[in-house]
């Protein structure tokens, strides 16, 4: 008897969308990327406070990593997911919701992040409405996605779908967690973590942001367009379950490694690091097994530009999956941390493994979903050449500023001083590092836009009318596996069977679970001890919360984005504390929510910036820091002394604090009548220090607040002795040793 | 009453990270082991073609369910 067969199409609309979707936003991402390069190598290119290099650099981060590769992996993801479940898309209209609702959550981000709205948490700058968005067109994605499957007519769930599942339910649980906040305001919003357990989750969202974001769905689509373009098998299936299973194992633990040498317990700093050396091994076994795909046709690399881009994007895969291993190693790390070796290594996955992975595969889909052929192969095999040298120009000039910066910082002279005091001199070594890096840039620009032009010319001799290929399948009946009849020979011989295995393989559901648990369970055991053992937080005494104008104060530094160039974490190096003053302790950024240790220095650390300079400094710093320091980088902002502070919020943001567990005491009932106060005191020395006058209902007074406030507290106790004395979210109401913010530090 | 915190704290885990990292890399072996079994090596041959054809399943057929023709494209 003949099979009942199923007919049915792929719907390659929605695979479009998200192609176009990847040009444009490729192009917007790496224009920011290459305005920000110009602001750092001359601040001239800092036009006005909306365009500073504190609100574009996430601007710039937020857009490739989410619009532009977010966009090239939906590209990828739909187009390959329905033809390797030989299904259609569960759901059209879900489909067009998930593409809509992402391309306005883009837009959102494109206008919030310049007003200056952000969490300050990096890749997960963007404020609560918006996160909520974000989680409700994920699990749109999810469901159109599981959906698919659950109507598949495929048995075998080929290994890029599993890829893409750890992806979906990884990046989910990511987001919720490391996004919890309290709503402070329409785009205002407060982490419900501080200090070391903000920092923890942070980077364990951060790096596994990279991994599941950035990676896993990309080796997925490496695993599907490389057996393609090189129309063979990939090297080893073996070997890519091999890959898939290690990764989903190893890469969540290994976040710590981000704060080695902070004020993070030293066990889970060591653990991430011991986790992310492990991680080189699947890394490299799934850069090999792709370039080993390629076995007996490494002549068509040489005429494929497609397979060039593939070659390229799995060599830049094994060049970062080296680099990171090498620099989670804590010494290699004092070393890299803070510095651009970071931003370099960052490019060399962003720019070589993301955006040619990118570039090969719409190479290969173009003549596919537009059906006719591609405009010109040698504009595509100028596009690779262009964007190899600049990523080369990119790479090579900002390892050295890296490595550079690294060293100087760290050099002593013979006399035992630092060689170079003034944090200005390691900047302007740089300086011709990244006049190369704007080089590199500029080069991959110009790559990326033939990129666009070719596919736009190839879209323009399409023809009338799309042909849409009717494929026919059996459905899948039940699974009734092979061998039914029982195993002889016990448990070993049954477990060695390996039946247990195939069958929860081809169980989607069962095997979504088992990802989830490893992400979970891992997470759980790194996490929880830094939320439950005391004695990872110490609290110290002497340290309080910020009155209700440093409070002010803060959000304007997190507004301004200053957190992008300035650390405030010491850490416990002679030459950190030669330079900064006291490393910084745990149980200093108890309050701090959300923390602000920032992950590089393109200027000096701030932990210790309170009582270092008179008020009236901080005032000319802002307004012209060129004037204070004639070769600093640092934009501008004047502005903060015309605009107004906002004294309406301060009560509301003081309360929301409180809920979190901050004691504020008195505050809670007066905080605005406070922050005036603080404010009257501080803009009245400014003015008896021959500054300005009428700064009392500025926005500069809240920031100088702030700064005069950082770090001082630990001087006001016992000389930094940690005093375990109270929780670290201490409930209301407050002991009067918590009422240091009924009397505000005015005047410092 | 102590609370979740306080016991935790008080159990000494000094050695937690070599507990956790002993259970985890047991748990992946066991998922890994039949990787490794020969019995398996026809079946991952054709799971690994499994790109190289968008028209025709290639797991989970009977042959009666296979596609008598090869679709045909239409406007």
């Amino acid at each position: 008897m003949e099979a009942h067969l199923d007919s049915f199409s792929y719907d390659d609309e929605i695979v479009r969308k998200f192609l176009f979707a990847t040009l444009l936003w490729g192009v917007v991402g790496m224009l920011v990327g290459l305005i920000i390069a110009l602001q750092l190598a001359n601040p001239a290119f800092n036009l006005g406070q909306y365009l500073s290099f504190g609100r574009l650099r996430p601007l710039h981060t937020n857009a490739v990593i989410f619009a532009f590769a977010g966009n090239a992996v939906f590209t990828g993801i739909y187009y390959s997911t329905q033809r390797l479940l030989k299904a259609r898309m569960f759901s059209d209209a879900l489909s067009r919701f998930h593409f809509w609702g992402w391309q306005a959550i883009i837009v959102a981000a494109a206008l919030t992040l310049p007003l200056g709205y952000t969490q300050a948490k990096e890749y997960a700058e963007l404020e609560w409405p918006i996160d909520i968005a974000i989680a409700v067109v994920w699990v749109v994605f999810a469901i159109n996605f599981f959906g698919t499957i659950a109507k598949r007519r495929e048995r075998h769930l080929y290994v890029a779908i599993w890829f893409y599942i750890a992806s979906i339910i990884t990046v989910a649980v990511l987001h919720i967690f490391n996004n919890l906040s309290v709503p402070a305001g329409p785009l205002k919003s407060y982490s419900i973590y501080a200090g070391v357990q903000d920092a923890f989750m942070q980077w364990w969202y951060g790096h596994n942001a990279v991994a599941f974001f950035l990676t896993t769905p990309f080796l997925g689509l490496m695993y599907y367009f490389m057996p393609k373009a090189a129309e063979r098998p990939v090297f080893s299936y073996k070997l890519s379950i091999l890959h898939f299973w290690t990764l989903v194992f190893l890469y969540i633990w290994a976040g710590p490694h981000h704060l080695h040498y902070t004020a993070l317990p030293d066990w889970a700093s060591t653990l991430g690091m011991l986790f992310s050396v492990m991680l080189v091994a699947p890394s490299w076994g799934g850069m090999i097994n792709g370039l080993l795909t390629l076995r007996g046709a490494w002549n068509k690399v040489v005429e494929e530009p497609v397979l060039k881009f593939f070659v390229l994007a799995v060599t830049a895969y094994g060049m970062s999956t080296f680099e990171g291993p090498m620099l989670s190693i804590k010494s290699v790390n004092s070393l890299a941390h803070y510095t651009d070796w970071i931003i370099a290594h960052v490019h060399t996955g962003a720019l070589g493994w993301n955006g040619f992975m990118t570039a090969g595969m719409i190479y290969w889909l173009a003549p596919r979903l537009f059906q006719t052929n591609l405009y010109s192969k040698k504009l595509a095999e100028w596009h690779f050449w262009v964007a190899t040298l600049g990523i080369l120009l990119y790479v090579t000039s900002i390892y050295s500023a890296g490595i550079t910066q690294g060293l100087m910082w760290r050099a002593f002279d013979e006399t035992g001083r630092l060689q170079f005091p003034d944090f200005i001199e390691t900047t302007m070594r740089l300086m011709p590092m990244y006049w190369v890096r704007v080089a590199g840039g500029t080069l991959y620009l110009a790559g990326q836009i033939v990129f666009v032009y070719n596919i736009l010319m190839t879209w323009k001799t399409r023809p009338s009318a799309y042909e849409v290929p009717v494929v026919q399948a059996a459905p899948l009946g039940k699974y009734v596996p092979k061998q039914a009849a029982p195993v002889a020979g016990g448990a070993w011989a049954r477990f060695t069977g390996l039946l247990w295995h195939r069958t929860w393989e081809r169980l989607p559901l069962t095997f979504s679970v088992l990802v989830a648990v490893a992400v979970i369970v891992a997470s759980l055991f790194e996490i929880l001890p830094t939320f439950l053992i005391k004695s990872n937080v110490p609290t110290i005494a002497s340290v309080k919360p910020y009155t209700p104008l440093e409070l002010a104060g803060r959000d304007l530094y997190i507004r301004e984005g200053c957190f992008n160039c300035h650390s405030q974490m010491i850490r416990p190096f002679r030459h950190e504390t030669e330079r900064y003053g006291e490393y910084s302790k745990p149980g200093e950024s108890v309050y701090d929510h959300p923390f602000l240790w920032g992950s590089r220095r393109i200027g000096p650390d701030l932990a210790r910036e309170g009582g270092k300079y008179p008020a009236l400094w901080h005032v000319r710093h802002m307004q012209d820091p060129r004037s204070i320091t004639a070769k600093s980088i640092m934009p501008p902002y004047a502005h903060l002394l015309t605009q107004d502070l906002d004294f309406g919020t301060i009560q509301k943001r003081v309360d929301v604090m409180a809920m979190l567990g901050v004691p504020y005491g008195d505050a809670i009932n007066r905080a605005e009548g406070m922050a005036h106060t603080q404010a009257d005191a501080i803009a009245a020395e400014i003015e008896k220090a021959g500054g300005p006058s009428g700064l009392k209902n500025k926005e500069i007074t809240a920031l100088v607040a702030y700064l005069e406030r950082l770090g001082t507290d630990i001087k006001a106790g016992a000389a930094g002795t940690p005093v375990a004395q109270a929780p670290v979210a201490p409930a209301a109401p407050a002991t009067p040793a918590e009422k240091p913010v009924t009397t505000p530090r005015g005047g410092n | 009453m102590k609370s979740l915190a306080d016991v935790v704290g008080a159990s000494g885990l000094s050695g937690y990270a070599i507990v956790a990292l002993v259970l985890f890399v047991f748990a992946f072996l066991l998922i890994l082991i039949p990787l490794v079994a020969p019995s398996r090596d026809a079946e991952f041959e054709a799971d690994g073609r499994l790109p190289l054809d968008d028209l025709t399943p290639i797991t989970g057929r009977t042959p009666s369910a296979q596609p008598t023709a090869r679709p045909q494209p239409h406007a």
